[in-house]
């Protein structure tokens, strides 16, 4: 009997007496306390030790851009750390140049903050916030685009310039577990503070596109981050080419009524390549403008229109349309917004009728 | 009772009494992860250093408390428990430390955990019983061992992957336990020279 | 069977709504080691290679992207379509490199069999021998893609 105790006795003391010392290093080892981050040198945020640099900063609203959801896989969050990081991680040495590694250059989801940190981000992050808002009206303007408005709550204005994107989240449904975040250009006019408008085409497999397709209603709540990009209206008063087909369209549209309300007398030339007639939308919008605009012209094209379009606009490909009506464009600037191949040939032309490369903008796909 | 130094024990462990061809312990990780020479790599470092270490803090915890207590029998849950801490331990460590050393080794401990080579090591110990020094060579000479024969296990696989054409019926696990046994056989032109009863 | 603490990482990438919105993994219940393993030998079988059938594919998409996103006949006996949306989308085994998300649509005019796949497939093809799990809609079954892209085996 007392062998029994004595036995029992002992398996409990060393098992509780590991489990005290498992207790004991979670809590100091697995415990990084708070630390303090200082961002540009001008302010402070004071973060739970731990988590990613990435993960913490977006906790006190500053959004690193990322693609990946911190995996390491997209190279688009860097930042650079003054003091207080680690050796960089074998996931972050493909991203880094050696210029870089001697900058103190990081990506931000592999930086784990342990100590206090000193760190430096592009300025304009520091104007991206997190906004929730509220659909309040879903528009199918061709059989695979939706028009998606954002009625804006918190905070209930936005600032940005147009030809921007904000980064929109997908929260968990159906099958999935984590939020998703993706990227759409605002195709509304930036006086129009208190709302945003995105075209958002159905992609085969998309985790967002599925969502905004066939899950979000008008009244859910959503949330989106931004503005970002650099894809703008260039001063100076050049003659404007622009060039984008299917949801291509929206920064396009965006700078189009921002001219449209300003009466901008800008020569301007908006190519729309599309397949057939069921992929044109919103021309009668385009008209509008038109009309407003005695400078500029809407130029549809269909590369394979159906017999019962009776068509009897530009036809071909995109590239050939623009060359046959783009002469000199020497002095004019470009405003691109498609797919890679589909802006490598347009470039290609454009090059041929004499414009400067510096000169062609476009909206590179993240 | 122990003719056997520590360097003759160390030899033994690795080539005659391998802890994995030998006495086929630690098989399902053996099995699972051999395919490639560089996660080998990686789960043989993790295993040498977690059978080196528990084989010596089982030895203590055998030789202080279960044995002048008459509880010898208890063995079987004390070493798995003190294993099983001991790889949480340490992983807690590795992610403070170092970060780079975690992404490559640390990843590895919970699986370590319950591979019962590493509990092989440990019972050995207490039948044969061993003194410290010997439970020293005999814990790094295991964990080396088994180590050797993952990395062997990844060499042949890869190379296999590469210019073999395996029967339908062998692919996966039925080639690789083939490969094991060859290997065993291998490894029994040792005997010969140091035995451990 | 067991397989690493890395592959298990991996396959979690693999599960719906990671990556894309099914997931890589289809209703495919076995582990990742296990169906790359598959796989490698039906490739074998064939008589054909991982980087064999991952550049034909390349080709076919190479050839159809002057179309612009219009259907163009390559070789005279397939209609390829190459479509793209912005984006891109990460490798689930967990290296850097974002992969475009352009899709080519390969429709075999004699057999009249088609085949849809795009960046990411053709680099976890060639890159990890990965053909996605059994059930996954976009599943490349070698021998449907020895059928349909007309693969002839490569000498041992």
């Amino acid at each position: 009997m007392v062998e029994l105790l004595i036995a029992v006795g002992v398996l409990c003391l060393i098992n509780t007496g590991l489990a005290a010392l498992l207790m004991v290093a979670d809590a100091t080892l697995g415990n990084y306390g708070e630390c303090k981050v200082t961002i540009n040198d001008k302010r402070t945020v004071v973060v739970s030790g731990g988590r990613s640099l990435l993960a913490a900063l977006k906790d006190e609203q500053i959004f690193i851009p990322s693609a990946c959801g911190g995996r390491g896989s997209c190279g688009l969050c860097k930042v650079t750390v003054l003091e207080g990081a680690g050796e960089p991680l074998p996931t972050e040495a493909p991203w880094l140049t050696p210029e870089e590694r001697q900058a103190g250059v990081r990506l931000a989801c592999q930086v784990k903050v342990k100590r206090d940190l000193r760190v430096r981000i592009p300025e304009e992050l520091f104007s991206v916030r997190q906004y929730r808002a509220r659909v309040s009206a879903l528009v199918d303007l061709t059989h695979d685009i939706k028009q998606v408005t954002l009625k804006l709550e918190n905070p209930p204005e936005i600032s940005f310039v147009a030809g921007q994107f904000i980064q929109f989240e997908v929260p968990p449904y159906a099958l999935t577990d984590e939020p998703v975040y993706r990227a759409y250009s605002i195709s509304s006019d930036p006086a129009d503070t208190g709302e945003i408008e995105l075209e958002i085409r159905l992609v085969p497999n998309g985790i967002c596109t599925t969502y905004v397709h066939r899950h979000l209603k008008v009244g859910d709540l959503v949330t989106f981050n931004g503005p970002y990009g650099d894809f703008r209206l260039q001063p100076g008063g050049r003659e404007m080419i622009c060039i984008a087909g299917g949801s291509g369209m929206a920064p396009i549209k965006s700078i189009l009524l921002e001219m449209e309300r300003t009466r901008d007398p800008r020569p301007c030339r908006y190519f729309f390549g599309a397949r057939s007639k069921r992929d044109l939308f919103l021309v009668e919008r385009m008209r509008a403008i038109e009309r407003a605009l005695p400078n500029f012209r809407f130029i549809p094209s269909l590369s394979a229109p159906a017999p019962e379009d009776r068509w009897e606009g530009e036809t071909g490909m995109i590239t050939e349309v623009v060359g046959r009506h783009v002469g000199d464009a020497s002095q004019a600037e470009a405003y691109l917004c498609g797919s890679p191949r589909m802006i490598e040939a347009c470039v290609e032309v454009l090059r041929a009728k004499g414009m400067p490369e510096s000169r062609i903008f476009y909206d590179k796909f993240a | 009772m122990q003719p056997l130094g520590f360097f003759a024990i160390l030899f033994a462990a690795v080539f005659t009494n391998n802890i994995l061809l030998t006495n086929y312990l630690g098989m399902c990780s053996f099995l699972g992860c051999s395919r490639e020479l560089k996660t080998s790599a990686g789960l043989g470092a993790a295993v040498v250093f977690v059978t080196a270490t528990t084989s010596v803090l089982n030895w203590a915890v055998y030789a202080y408390v279960l044995a002048p207590l008459g509880l010898d029998y208890l063995r079987f849950i004390v070493f798995i428990v003190v294993i099983a801490a001991f790889t949480q331990l340490v992983e807690m460590i590795i992610e403070r430390v170092s970060e780079a050393l975690y992404q490559s080794l640390g990843l590895f401990l919970p699986l370590i955990a319950v591979n019962c080579a590493i509990l092989g090591a440990s019972l050995f110990l207490v039948i044969r019983n061993y003194t410290f020094w010997h439970a020293c060579g005999y814990g790094i000479g295991s964990g080396v061992g088994w180590a050797l024969a993952i990395l062997a296990m990844a060499g042949i696989r890869q190379r296999l992957q590469q210019r073999a054409r395996v029967p339908r019926g062998l692919e996966g696990p039925g080639i690789a336990l083939v490969i094991a046994g060859t290997m065993a056989l291998a490894f029994m032109g040792f005997n010969g020279m140091v035995s451990l009863n | 069977m067991k397989q690493s603490a890395k592959d298990d990482a991996i396959q979690e990438q693999m599960r719906p709504g990671v990556i894309t919105r099914d997931g890589l993994l289809g209703r495919d219940p076995r582990k990742l080691r296990d169906i790359l393993d598959a796989d490698d030998a039906a490739v074998r079988r064939l008589g054909l290679t991982h980087a064999g059938i991952a550049a034909r594919l390349r080709e076919l998409r190479d050839a159809g992207a002057r179309g612009l996103g219009q259907a163009v006949t390559v070789e005279g006996r397939f209609d390829v379509r190459v479509d793209s949306a912005r984006g891109g989308l990460p490798c689930p085994f967990l290296h850097e490199g974002l992969y475009a998300k352009e899709f080519v649509e390969v429709h075999n005019l004699r057999t009249g069999e088609r085949l849809v796949y795009s960046e990411l497939s053709m680099h976890l093809i060639e890159a990890h021998g990965f053909y996605e799990g059994e059930g996954s809609p976009f599943r490349l079954e070698p021998a449907a893609l020895a059928r349909v892209l007309e693969l002839v085996p490569q000498d041992a």
